[in-house]
Parts: structure tokens; C-alpha cells; sequence
């Protein structure tokens, strides 16, 4: 079988070359001896007989460079000599080529981009084995409509001794704890509460140690902790090192039996900002390393059915599916409102932790990549129209190499090399920006998006993109080869090859099919871009209410250990009440700072939300939804700026002692009273009822883009509980920051200040999805408009081009040039029109896909619309008039005279 | 009397018909056809490497490895079963050839 051997040679010739060539050069030296020999004897010596030998030869480097060529792949060494005939024309039409390889490289560079934030966020396997099989059951509040709420101890138990259709239930809670340390500033560490079956139903085996048993997951069990794996190399250098040490929590001790891995996120953040209530540090915008595990410890006799903390994650058991799940939690809960008057109203709601993990996310990233593959599009159409209007003028060459004897599959195989070198130059330039542009996108991504710390640019990345080029480079391959296919042969040759020839009509009208696709796919980006932008405007005019500029906030927790608050003295807790004077004190006497306050929560912090009742009306208030409390220090109004609308605003003698007072916002005055004052109507909630004196306006508490909820404010002097501290400065209020931070130094040094920042960064942060959105479709839209423009000027001075000669005549024969101007523009005009027309529907269907991320305006909004078609028309418009112009002040008897 | 140059595409035929007898290494090949051609023809060295090895790549010919007269390690060439099969068809292809471009070139 000769082809083994041949397989085997060719084999040998690539990977053994000095073997290759060591067997050339036997040969060439056993033909030179024996020419030689002949020579010698002939009489001549030895010296003279190889030197003719020699010579008879020839060039030797020569023959075995041929004898190499033989044994070579013929086609590796086509493409290489394809490749390098391509660099050369590339290098000989550089305009072209920097052209192509620009916009090749946005479209190909822009994507590997998104492509790697998607693949981090969402394709990468996730660090919890069984995640498609976790749920998180919610309960529901028929008479709030809340469907996202934390569930109560006594329900979770009742839940997991009743439940069939999983295989494990557990909760946890998401909390703060001071470490203080003798060597460090105390801090403020994230820390889950959690069911001793927690880990090992998420499917989390710990770095060193154990888990916890059931029996310390108990009431009133000791006290044990878990770590995260990074505190423990921060503590203790080694995880294993943590073992059995004790760390201060919230200034109790604590033993650690394990350390936890690093990659344990699942989802806290967005579970905690799923829920209606309870969002905990979900709001802190930070990322959610969680530090510290303590086992939960539920007790119904602390936690009764009333209060609903904990969060419920379960694992579906074998062969059952989250519907099934859902079925049968609904009809607990139903047997559980027939059971406990309490829980009136609570209804369950299983969803799949992966939706709660990543459904916030996924519209804005497919949106991303949806718009992000708009502009390869584009710049796919705008290279093919470089392409065509590069192979008009190349149909001379192509008929030249096919008289030659190339054949079709060879020519083809030539522009696909070209088309190649074009686009790898193009994915590595691109690469490289995407690359470059990484650290800015991570630092731009809202803090909110799961595992972001997961995006890189990797293999698999890189590997994406390379697929991708690879399919952008034969697809533009087929384009000239496809065009060569209809070369005829004759007139080509005939033609004396200035391309003198108008272009076809065929290729006319593929290139006006481009021009219209292109501009019709930035119309897509551009109205999307449009609604975001107009969102994000509406958004940033929406008054919150309150004042955020020069104002800085510092936040804190009081340990109950230190600073007790005794039910039976309540609302007196002199410690807690002492703190909050002195700190007040010290921070107003701070230079710069003009007024000053305490805080359950600041302004963008909704806080908790309690049941209430108004004395009188109670039968009515059963279907009332929960109202936001806020605790607050009489300065907190001047401090944020919160407009008093009727009555009078706490006052510094609403003290523990003196008459119960609260005052409630507008919104809740609209709801519950109106037509009728209330001022003077006693409010009741935490059993005690309270005299409104005032009403205030309305805060938007939980983010520009919801409506401000019905609230309360109570003096914190009447309802201990403060959490922030608020400063109000003429200056720059970031000045303050660390004079903030002595304050509290200097009256607790064991107190952990955190989430110390200005109310206008918190403000930015909690629009940051959708600035993070706005600014990326945004920049892919300007991208998209500048290749469109890019493409349609290039298409249309080709066009010119071709047509020089037919314009030249117009003009000599007495043509206006504006009539010139108007003759091509007119042909714009009507690609224009058609592409806006395909644009604007297709748009529609684009910008559904941002509909969870509009603000006060309709997906097909049409004052959007009508800017869009706006600008887009007259970028093409200028785009083409700018060579119909050139077009119309050359000398039409310099043309006309010209030897093409 | 000149040697004259080859005419195109013989190469191939003067070489596998310079291996029907014998298996012979490159230098003995192009002196078995100068003298079969009485010094008419003279091969190229330039030429007749490449064209061994095209001619073992396709598998008319194969080659083992021997030593020359000269003590040298050399390449021995020798006609394989396809590469006989070859050369009887380009030679009566010739012969068709040749002796129809002699009728032509001696009629009067």
C-alpha cells in the first residue's frame, strides 16, 4: 500500500526535518563521488574531478530544496504560500486592510468581551454541584401581595416535618458581627445563620474541620463558628491553624471548628435583595463574602409565627420537580392558615435558586449580547461591502490566475486564506482590546451581578473567539470566491482593466441590500440605546425625596451585650440613649458640619416594615399592608432635607418619658386618611399606640425606580434602635470620612463602623444595573452608528467611483451639480427608507427585551423612535452626499479625457 | 553532436525506463540514459532529483538504502508493480506518439 508510505514520508518530512535532510544530502554526496569517479578516471585529480562534478550538478541548496518541496503537504505549503501572498496584498492595499481589520476587530473584540461576562456569570459551572435541584421556598402575603417573603421558625419547622417533595429543608438568616480584635480595628463581617444541614445539602464540604452537628444547631447550644477560608489565612495564616481557636464576636467568644472554601457564593446577595423585607446587608452593594457560619439555632419561643426572618433553601428530592414542590408547599401553607389564625393570608412559593440567582441578571446580559452581536453585524456587512467593491476591481486578477490554470477550488481556497489573515489579525487586535477593556467593564459591572469575580478571559474564551472569527472568515472567503464564479473570462480580459465597467446590476443590488441591513441593525441599537438613556434620565429627575448631596453616612451596630434594651423599661435604654446624645454631640461639633442625625436606616435603606392599626379603625386595618418604620433623631429632617408638609416634626423633648409620638409621610396620609386630618389620630404598632403630630413628605426608601412606600417616624428616643449615622456638610462630604470615624473611635473603640460613604454615591449605586446597561448599549449603539456611517460612505463613494465617467458626461453636457448631488443622495434616501422601515420593527421586537429595564417610557415609545430615524437618516444622508459632493466638482473634461 | 534538451514530461518514462532491469541510484540513472541515448540525452541533475522523489512519492518507484561503488551511502531506486504497469503504458504511448510524429516529419 504506496499511500502508507507516502502518509508515513510526508509524516517524516514534518516532523523529522534534520533526518529529511540528512538523507538529501547522502544522496547529493553519492552522486557527487560517483560523477567524480568518473572523472578521475579520465585522468583528472581528485580536487579537479568533484569540482566538476560540482559544476555539473548545479546549485545543490536548489535540487534539495525541490526534492524537500515534493515531500511536502502541498496544501500547507499552498496556504503558506496563500498566507503570504495575502500579507503582501494586504500591505499593498493598506487602507483597506486597516479598514477591515478596525471594524473586524470592534465587532470581534466587543464580544469576546460580553462573551466572557456571560460565560462567568452564567455558563460556568456553578461552584454548588446541585444547583439545578435547590429551591428557595418564599411565603407569600395575600394581604400585602408580597410573593418574595421570608418565612417564620414555627412555619420552616412545620414546612420540614410535613414536605415530601424535597429531600432537605433548611434556612438561614443573613446578618452582620463585630470581630474586635486586640491587634486591629474592630470590623464588620458578613455572617449567615444557618441549619446545621445547610453545607452539606448545598453540597459544600469544609477546607478543614467540620461542619455543624444537629445538636449545636439547637437553641441554646454552645457557641460554635465556621470561617470562611479567607479569614482564616487572615486570622490564623493556615485554615488548619484556625481549628479550635476562639475569635470575639459581637464581643462574645466563639470556637471555630471549620473553615469553609472561598467559592462558596450561592447566591446570598441575591436571595437577601429578592426578598420583599428583611434585605439585610443586600443593600450594602458590596460583594457578598460571606465570613462567618453560625448555626441558626431556631426557636419558636423567641421567633413565633408572627415575625418571618428566616429564608427557606431546599433540595428536591429524587424524581420531583420544582412544580411538584410548589403543589405541595401551597397546601402545607393552606393547612397551616387553617391551623394558626396568625398566619391569615400566607400562601408558599418555591422557585429554583438558580432563577433567583441569575433572573435579575439575564435580560441585561442577553440583552448585551444581543446588542453586542448587532455590532459584528454590522461590521461583518461593512467589511463584505469592502470585500465587494475590493473584488470589483480585483476580476481582472482573478481572470488572469483563472486563464493561468487556477482552478475554482483554488481560487477559492486563496480568498479564504485572505479572508483569514484579515480576521485572525483582526480577533488578536481585538482579543487585546477585550482584554484591555476588562478591568474597566469589572469595575463598572454593578456590584449586584452574581460572580463576577468568575470572569476572565480564558481558554474557553478565547476559544469562542476564535470560532467566531473563523466563521466570520469564511463567510467573507465565499464572497469574493463567489463573485470570481461570475468572471467571464473573455470581457474581463478584453477590458482594459482601469475597471471602466459600471457595476453590475447583481452587484448593485447586493450592495444596496447591505446598506440596508446595517443601517437597519443600528436602528435596533440605537432605539434600544435610546429607551435606556431616556430611562436613565427619567430615572436621575425622579426626586427621592430627600437631599443627598453633602451628606455622608457611617453605619454601625450596638452590641446588645453593652448596650442593653430591657422590654419591660422600653422605650428607655439609657446606654443606648446616652450613646446616641454623645455621638450627636461630637459629630455637630465636628468643623464643616451643619447638621447631623441617627438612623435605624438612611434614606436608601427600606429598612423593616411592621403591622399597624389606627386607633378607631381597627376592623378596617386587617387588609392594611405593613408600614415602613423609621427610627430617626429629631435632626434627621434639616439632615436629609425632608420636607415637612402638615403639623409639627419630632422634637428633642420627645423624649422616653414624654407622650408617644410619631409623624407619617404623605403617602401614607394619601392612602389612610383621605379627607380626613391626621393629625391627632393615634397610630399603633409594637403595642404601643402614638399620637401623629405631623406629616412628612415622601422618601423613596426603596430606589428611585419604586414608588415611595406608606412610612412612620418614630424618635429613636421613643424607639431605641439606631444603625446610621448621617452628616450634613457644606463641604465635600467624603472630607469627612475619617473625622466620622474618630467619633466613633473616641466613644466605643470596640464598635465596627461600616458602609461609611456620601447618600450620592449609595444613590449612584442603586442604579447601577442599569447605568452598567445604559452606558454599554449605549457605547455598542455609537459603535454601531459609526460603522453604519462608515459602511454607507463607503459603499457610496465606491459607487461614484464607478460612475465617474457617467457623471462626467452629465456634467459636460450641462448637469447641475447639485442635480449630481441629488441623483445619488436620492438613491441613499431610498435605502434609507427602506432600512428604517425593516429597523424600527425589528426594534420593537429588540427593545422587548429590555422592557425590565425601562423608567417612565414604553418600549415603542415613539418620540424614540422618530430621534432615532432622525439621526440615523442624517448620518446617511451626509454619509452619502459627502462623494456625491466630491463627485460633483471634478473636471468633467479631465475624466472624460483621461486614458483609463 | 549536441545534446539536446528533453522534451517535456519524458522525464518520467527515460527514468522508470532506466529501472526495468535494474535497481540503480540517481548519478547511475542519468549515465544509464546518457549511454541507452548514446550522449544524445543528458538529464539534469536540477531535474532528475525532484523528479525521483515525485515519482517515489506517487509510488511508481520505491527506494532502499545501499552503498555506491564509491563506498557512499546511497539511495537505490527500483520500478514497484504500479510504476511497471506505468511504464509499459507510457511506453507504447511514446511509440504511438513518436512514430506518428515520424510519419509526419518524413512524408514528402
Amino acid at each position: 500500500m504506496h499511500w502508507v508510505n507516502r502518509i508515513r514520508n510526508r509524516f517524516r518530512a514534518f516532523t523529522n526535518i534534520q533526518a529529511v535532510d540528512r538523507d538529501l544530502d547522502d544522496e547529493v554526496m553519492a552522486h557527487l563521488e560517483a560523477a567524480a569517479a568518473e572523472y578521475q578516471s579520465t585522468g583528472l585529480s581528485r580536487e579537479a574531478a568533484l569540482l566538476a562534478a560540482r559544476r555539473d550538478f548545479g546549485a545543490v541548496t536548489q535540487v534539495m530544496e525541490d526534492c524537500r518541496e515534493v515531500q511536502r503537504m502541498p496544501w500547507l505549503a499552498n496556504m503558506g504560500r496563500d498566507g503570504a501572498f495575502a500579507w503582501r496584498l494586504l500591505k499593498r492595499s493598506p487602507g483597506f486592510a486597516v479598514a477591515a481589520v478596525v471594524t473586524l476587530a470592534l465587532g470581534l473584540g466587543a464580544n469576546t468581551a460580553i462573551y466572557s461576562v456571560i460565560r462567568g456569570v452564567l455558563l460556568r459551572p456553578a461552584p454548588l454541584p446541585s444547583l439545578d435541584r435547590l429551591v428557595m421556598v418564599w411565603e407569600t402575603d395575600r394581604t400585602s401581595g408580597t410573593t418574595h417573603e421570608p418565612a417564620s421558625v414555627p412555619d420552616f419547622l412545620d414546612y420540614q416535618r410535613r414536605v415530601r417533595t424535597l429531600d432537605a429543608l433548611s434556612a438561614l438568616t443573613a446578618t452582620e458581627v463585630n470581630l474586635t480584635r486586640t491587634t486591629a480595628d474592630p470590623e464588620r463581617l458578613l455572617t449567615l445563620r444557618v441549619s446545621h444541614d445547610m453545607l452539606p445539602m448545598l453540597g459544600v464540604a469544609t477546607v478543614a474541620g467540620r461542619g455543624f452537628s444537629e445538636p449545636e444547631d439547637r437553641p441554646g447550644a454552645s457557641a460554635v463558628v465556621l470561617i470562611s477560608q479567607s479569614l482564616a489565612r487572615r486570622l490564623f495564616e493556615r485554615p488548619e491553624a484556625a481549628l479550635g481557636q476562639t475569635v470575639m464576636l459581637d464581643e462574645r467568644p466563639q470556637s471555630i471548628v471549620g473553615v469553609v472554601p472561598d467559592q462558596t457564593d450561592f447566591g446570598v446577595l441575591q436571595i437577601l435583595s429578592t426578598a420583599a423585607y428583611s434585605r439585610s446587608f443586600a443593600d450594602r452593594g458590596q460583594a457578598a463574602r460571606v465570613d462567618v457560619w453560625m448555626p441558626l439555632q431556631p426557636n419558636p419561643a423567641t421567633l413565633p409565627r408572627e415575625t418571618h426572618p428566616i429564608f427557606l433553601v431546599g433540595r428536591l428530592a429524587k424524581d420531583s420537580t420544582r412544580a411538584a414542590a410548589d403543589t405541595e408547599l401551597v397546601s402545607i401553607a393552606a393547612d397551616l392558615e387553617r391551623e394558626f389564625p396568625v398566619n391569615r393570608g400566607r400562601g408558599a412559593n418555591v422557585e429554583l435558586l438558580s432563577d433567583v440567582i441569575f433572573g435579575p441578571v439575564r435580560p441585561v446580559l442577553y440583552l448585551l449580547a444581543a446588542a453586542v452581536f448587532v455590532v459584528l453585524l454590522i461590521a461583518c456587512v461593512n467589511v463584505a461591502n469592502l470585500q465587494l467593491a475590493r473584488g470589483a476591481t480585483r476580476t481582472q486578477e482573478v481572470a488572469i490566475r483563472s486563464a493561468l490554470g487556477a482552478g475554482k477550488g483554488r481560487l477559492f481556497r486563496q480568498f479564504l486564506t485572505e479572508s483569514m489573515v484579515l480576521t485572525y489579525v483582526a480577533a488578536a487586535v481585538g482579543v487585546s482590546l477585550a482584554y484591555a477593556s476588562m478591568k474597566g467593564l469589572l469595575a463598572l459591572a454593578p456590584a449586584d451581578v452574581p460572580r463576577m469575580s468568575f470572569v476572565s478571559l480564558d481558554g474557553t474564551v478565547l476559544g469562542g473567539a476564535l470560532i467566531m472569527a473563523s466563521v466570520v472568515a469564511i463567510t467573507f472567503g465565499v464572497i469574493p470566491a463567489l463573485q470570481a464564479r461570475r468572471v467571464d473570462l473573455v470581457t474581463t480580459l478584453k477590458d482594459d482593466g482601469a475597471g471602466k465597467g459600471t457595476a453590475g446590476p447583481h452587484r448593485k443590488r447586493v450592495r444596496g441590500a447591505l446598506v440596508v441591513a446595517e443601517l437597519a441593525a443600528a436602528v435596533m441599537l440605537l432605539s434600544g440605546a435610546g429607551l435606556l438613556i431616556r430611562s436613565f434620565w427619567n430615572l436621575q429627575r425622579v426626586a427621592p425625596g430627600f437631599d443627598p448631596q453633602g451628606v455622608l453616612k457611617a453605619e454601625f451596630q450596638l452590641p446588645t451585650s453593652r448596650y442593653p434594651v430591657d422590654r419591660r423599661v422600653w422605650p428607655n435604654a439609657p446606654k443606648v440613649h446616652a450613646f446616641a446624645g454623645e455621638v450627636l454631640a461630637k459629630a455637630a461639633a465636628l468643623p464643616g458640619v451643619t447638621n447631623v442625625a441617627l438612623a435605624a436606616a438612611h434614606p436608601l435603606d427600606p429598612g423593616f416594615t411592621n403591622s399597624f392599626r389606627i386607633i378607631g379603625r381597627e376592623a378596617e386595618g386587617v387588609n392594611w399592608p405593613e408600614i415602613s418604620v423609621r427610627p430617626i433623631s429629631p435632626g434627621y429632617f434639616e439632615t436629609v432635607r425632608l420636607p415637612l408638609v402638615r403639623g409639627r416634626l419630632l422634637a428633642d423633648a420627645d423624649q422616653p418619658e414624654a407622650p408617644a409620638v410619631a409623624l407619617i409621610n404623605q403617602a401614607a396620609a394619601d392612602r389612610f386618611f383621605a379627607g380626613r386630618d391626621p393629625i391627632g389620630a393615634q397610630i399603633r404598632f409594637w403595642g404601643i399606640a402614638r399620637t401623629i403630630v405631623g406629616v412628612v413628605g415622601n422618601e423613596r426608601i426603596q430606589g428611585l425606580s419604586s414608588p415611595p412606600p406608606i412610612a412612620v417616624y418614630v424618635s429613636i428616643f421613643q424607639a431605641p434602635g439606631a444603625g446610621v449615622l448621617l452628616v450634613r456638610t457644606a463641604r465635600d462630604p467624603l472630607t469627612l470620612s475619617n473625622a466620622v470615624r474618630n467619633v466613633f473611635r473616641q466613644q466605643d473603640p470596640m464598635l465596627a463602623v461600616f458602609g461609611v460613604e456620601s447618600l450620592d454615591q449609595a444613590l449612584s449605586r442603586s442604579i447601577s444595573q442599569r447605568r452598567f446597561a445604559m452606558l454599554l448599549v449605549t457605547a455598542f449603539a455609537a459603535v454601531a452608528l459609526l460603522l453604519a456611517g462608515i459602511g454607507v460612505y463607503g459603499v457610496f463613494n465606491y459607487d461614484v467611483a464607478v460612475r465617474r465617467r457617467e457623471l462626467s458626461i452629465r456634467l459636460a453636457l450641462g448637469a447641475a451639480r447639485s442635480s449630481i448631488v441629488r441623483l445619488v443622495v436620492n438613491h441613499a434616501l431610498v435605502l434609507i427608507a427602506i432600512a428604517l422601515a425593516i429597523g424600527i420593527s425589528a426594534a420593537f421586537g429588540f427593545t422587548t427585551l429590555l422592557s425590565s429595564l425601562l423608567f417612565g417610557v414604553q418600549a415603542r415609545d415613539p418620540m424614540t423612535m422618530l430621534g432615532v430615524a432622525a439621526i440615523l437618516a442624517v448620518i446617511a444622508i451626509v454619509a452619502s452626499a459627502l462623494p456625491a459632493w466630491r463627485a460633483s466638482r471634478i473636471d468633467p473634461s479631465r475624466t472624460l479625457r483621461a486614458v483609463d | 553532436m549536441k545534446p539536446v534538451d528533453l522534451v517535456q514530461g519524458t522525464l518520467d518514462l527515460l527514468i522508470l525506463k532506466s529501472l526495468g532491469a535494474e535497481s540503480l541510484h540517481g548519478w547511475a540513472i542519468a549515465r544509464r540514459i546518457r549511454q541507452l541515448s548514446r550522449e544524445v540525452l543528458q538529464v539534469q541533475q536540477g531535474s532528475l532529483y525532484p523528479a525521483l522523489h515525485r515519482l517515489e512519492d506517487q509510488g511508481l518507484i520505491k527506494a532502499t538504502w545501499g552503498v555506491s561503488e564509491q563506498n557512499r551511502r546511497a539511495k537505490f531506486y527500483s520500478l514497484t508493480k504500479t510504476g511497471q504497469k506505468r511504464l509499459d503504458k507510457e511506453a507504447a504511448a511514446w511509440h504511438r506518439l513518436a512514430s506518428a510524429i515520424t510519419m509526419v516529419v518524413s512524408s514528402t
